[in-house]
């Protein structure tokens, strides 16, 4: 009797730590599927504008900055509610990727490869600093929202109720760029010219209205992941800086250009992150890079890339 | 003859006249005093309150603040230089170890100035001050707290600041308090409820050394460690590392992090409704003014050790004065930084009243010499009277000491302090109430 109730405790200790095992891997798969999507929210711009035009834009950490600043804005002067602010950060975004492609990039194509990559990296330092100018290198965040703050609980595994929103407009926002490219006929003339430009604009393609309308739709990607992640993060003038390096290992992992390569390499980079984390916290960044590294190498057009 | 004499001496006094006239017209002049602080890049928050803190002391150095209660506010300029007033020049180390030591050079070289303040970040000014001890250039720093710092033997640093020992130090005697039943108002808390402790700290020098200390101040003072690990600063995600923290069950977390990092760790715990008994911040991230912005009530319970607290007032009122003056002019109350950069900066004027002299050898004497009572500093200090505190030190202020605040009542609160617990303004809130 008295052996019997032993083996049941030791059953019973066997059984929750196996339960606190799998709590953690459900959990930890979970936080990295969430914050997976937004990267791959965020990465989808710069493949789609590298895809096209063959360009990097390195302003592109910057675009999610100004996006996160125009839902902390709309929040804290009119107490607007952060979800508003998503069409009109992606409005914002559109009209500067738009904006930077006309005023900028378009100007510097002529020029050699070395001036289209400072062009851009010198956008990236007018906003960065633009931003540290008007709004001061303070960190501030959205406090009011409906979504902010706010828990969702699934028996044990609790997570911030933005973030599950932010996931389902993140697969939302894939959906239409996917459906936009693949079967409108804008799409096919975005893919004609991300293919072979020269050859699109015999067959009477604006190209150039065509690359304004990738840095276009780049610009408001990032911006929609902006106004997202400010729900649950924080907001400062060298935010991007941040993200941007995960938006290249992302884009490099997933393949150049490629839209459904981007929406993997994020899930799994938030995946790699989150065990990573959980493993040696210190080297997590260093075991993204790794796999970077490994799919370079040995697979250099990416997982999806052509 | 006599006429002859004369005609010598009164040639004499016009040279002496003519040679130290410059001396005399330096009266009207400044004293450069070089100030590298991270004034942009991640850290530029903190760099910002720094530069208000120290831009405090030396105009109220430099005018007169006449009712606030030190001595230094009844001076216009330094007494002892014929009332020369102190001019700082601010340089940008951009938190970088490299590109700061640069500026250290160029600030010596290049602007002259007769001495050095700064760095905050403890890399920084470990390779900032080589630079001044290589010019034989006094560097004295209020900010930095990585022990090291002052066990390299230098002859030209001087640390006005307690550094991580202390502080770790008087972590383990308010955990030892707490557990003895020395906190006013509250009963003595079982040990049991408190340990394992769990600690969580940047990769940086500062967040590896604050992390040692605490595990062998650990050891010494017999408290279980369940789980202690380092995560990379400026992270962009720290859901994982929290998910790490309350899988050790340990009651009581520890944390060493900046302002971005402390951000996303109380989102990230509060996510997962962690439930602590105690949370304690050293420093840094947790006393920011951003910290509080930007969290609201959720920073409600959570402790951070710190050296000075707007409610210092309470017991000190000349704090209470030159924390008034500062709020005008910046908008945030003083906190444990931009306070210990006034002192700083106090320090440098006693020093320069003191050396009478802006050379280099009189301002070395009169720093080793210092001694400021703790009655004309902001801080809950008994003064300043650099020695060797702890083995190892030189040039290592051993008046200094620290506090623990715990935040109560925001949005609307205050930092109480709650350790020592002879100057506790407030009950502590034990245990941590959780985050709705």
């Amino acid at each position: 009797m008295k052996k019997k109730s032993g083996s049941c405790l030791l059953t019973a200790e066997v059984f929750f730590r196996k339960r606190d095992e799998m709590e953690l891997v459900v959990q930890l798969i979970v936080y990295g599927v969430l914050m997976g999507l937004i990267f791959a929210l965020i990465a989808l711009g710069l493949s789609l504008i590298f895809g096209v035009m063959n360009i990097v834009n390195f302003a592109h950490g910057e675009f999610l900055m100004v996006g996160m600043y125009i839902a902390y804005l709309l929040s804290a002067s009119l107490h607007l509610d952060p979800l508003f602010s998503l069409p009109i950060a992606g409005l914002a975004g559109y009209l500067l990727g738009v904006g930077s492609y006309r005023l900028l990039v378009h100007h510097i194509l002529r020029g050699p490869m070395v001036a289209q990559l400072f062009g851009t990296f010198g956008l990236m330092l007018f906003l960065r600093y633009l931003a540290m100018y008007i709004f001061t290198p303070d960190v501030r965040s959205v406090k009011q929202g409906i979504l902010v703050g706010k828990t969702l609980s699934m028996g044990w595994i609790s997570v911030d109720a933005s973030k599950v929103f932010s996931a389902g407009i993140c697969i939302l926002a894939f959906a239409a760029v996917y459906w936009m490219i693949y079967r409108t006929k804008l799409g096919r003339a975005l893919r004609a010219t991300s293919i072979d430009s020269e050859a699109a604009k015999y067959m009477g393609i604006d190209t150039k209205g065509m690359n304004a309308f990738a840095w276009g739709i780049g610009g408001a990607t990032v911006a929609l992941a902006g106004a997202l992640l400010a729900h649950f993060y924080y907001v400062t003038p060298t935010v991007g800086m941040l993200f941007t390096l995960i938006a290249f290992a992302t884009v490099a992992l997933g393949g150049f250009g490629s839209i459904v390569g981007a929406f993997i390499a994020g899930i799994v980079i938030g995946l790699i992150m989150v065990v990573s984390g959980q493993l040696v916290s210190e080297l997590k960044f260093s075991f993204i890079y790794i796999v970077y590294f490994l799919v370079v190498v040995f697979r250099p057009r990416g997982l999806f890339g052509w | 003859m006599k006429i002859k004499k004369l005609g010598i001496l009164s040639f004499a006094v016009i040279l002496s006249l003519l040679i130290f006239l410059p001396n005399l017209s330096f009266a009207q002049k400044e004293v450069k005093i070089g100030v590298i602080l991270p004034l942009s890049g991640p850290l530029a928050p903190i760099g910002k309150s720094l530069k208000d803190g120290a831009e405090l002391a030396a105009d109220i150095v430099n005018k007169k603040y006449p009712g606030i209660g030190i001595p230094i506010a009844d001076w216009e300029g330094i007494p002892g230089l014929g009332g020369a007033k102190i001019k700082l020049v601010f340089s940008d180390s951009r938190g970088d170890p490299a590109w700061g030591a640069e500026q250290a050079k160029r600030l010596i070289e290049d602007e002259k100035v007769v001495g050095l303040l700064g760095a905050y970040n403890s890399a920084v000014t470990k390779t900032a001050s080589v630079e001044a001890e290589r010019a034989g250039i006094p560097f004295v720093n209020p900010d930095s707290t990585s022990p090291d710092l002052s066990k390299r033997g230098f002859k030209w640093f001087w640390r006005v600041t307690p550094h991580e020992t202390w502080f770790t130090r008087d972590l383990f005697d308010f955990l030892d308090g707490l557990v003895a039943g020395k906190a006013p108002g509250i009963k003595a808390v079982p040990k049991s409820e408190l340990e394992p402790l769990a600690v969580a700290a940047e990769n940086t020098e500062w967040g590896a050394a604050s992390l040692t200390e605490i595990e062998k101040f650990a050891k010494e003072r017999g408290w279980k460690i369940a789980e202690a690990f380092k995560y990379p600063h400026k992270a962009t995600d720290l859901t994982s590392e929290a998910r790490k923290l309350t899988a050790s069950k340990a009651p009581t977390y520890l944390f060493a992090s900046y302002i971005a990092d402390a951000v996303l760790f109380v989102k990230a715990m509060k996510e997962m409704k962690a439930t602590p008994r105690l949370i304690w911040g050293q420093n840094a991230g947790f006393i920011q003014p951003d910290f509080w912005k930007t969290l609201g009530a959720d920073v409600n319970g959570i402790a951070s050790r710190d050296v000075f607290s707007s409610v210092l007032g309470k017991v000190k009122p000349e704090a209470d004065r030159i924390n008034k003056i500062y709020k005008e002019r910046s908008g945030f109350d003083f906190d444990g930084s931009s306070a210990r950069d006034f002192i700083g900066v106090q320090v440098w004027a006693h020093a320069l009243d003191k050396a009478k002299s802006t050379d280099p050898k009189a301002l070395q004497k009169a720093l080793n010499e210092l001694n400021i009572s703790g009655k004309e500093l902001i801080m809950p200090w008994k003064g300043v009277k650099f020695g060797s505190p702890f083995p190892g030190d030189t040039n290592q202020n051993e008046l200094g000491s620290g506090i623990i605040i715990q935040y109560q009542g925001y949005p609307d609160g205050k930092p109480e302090i709650v350790f020592p617990f002879e100057m506790a303004t407030s009950k502590l809130i034990y245990p941590f109430a959780g985050w709705k």
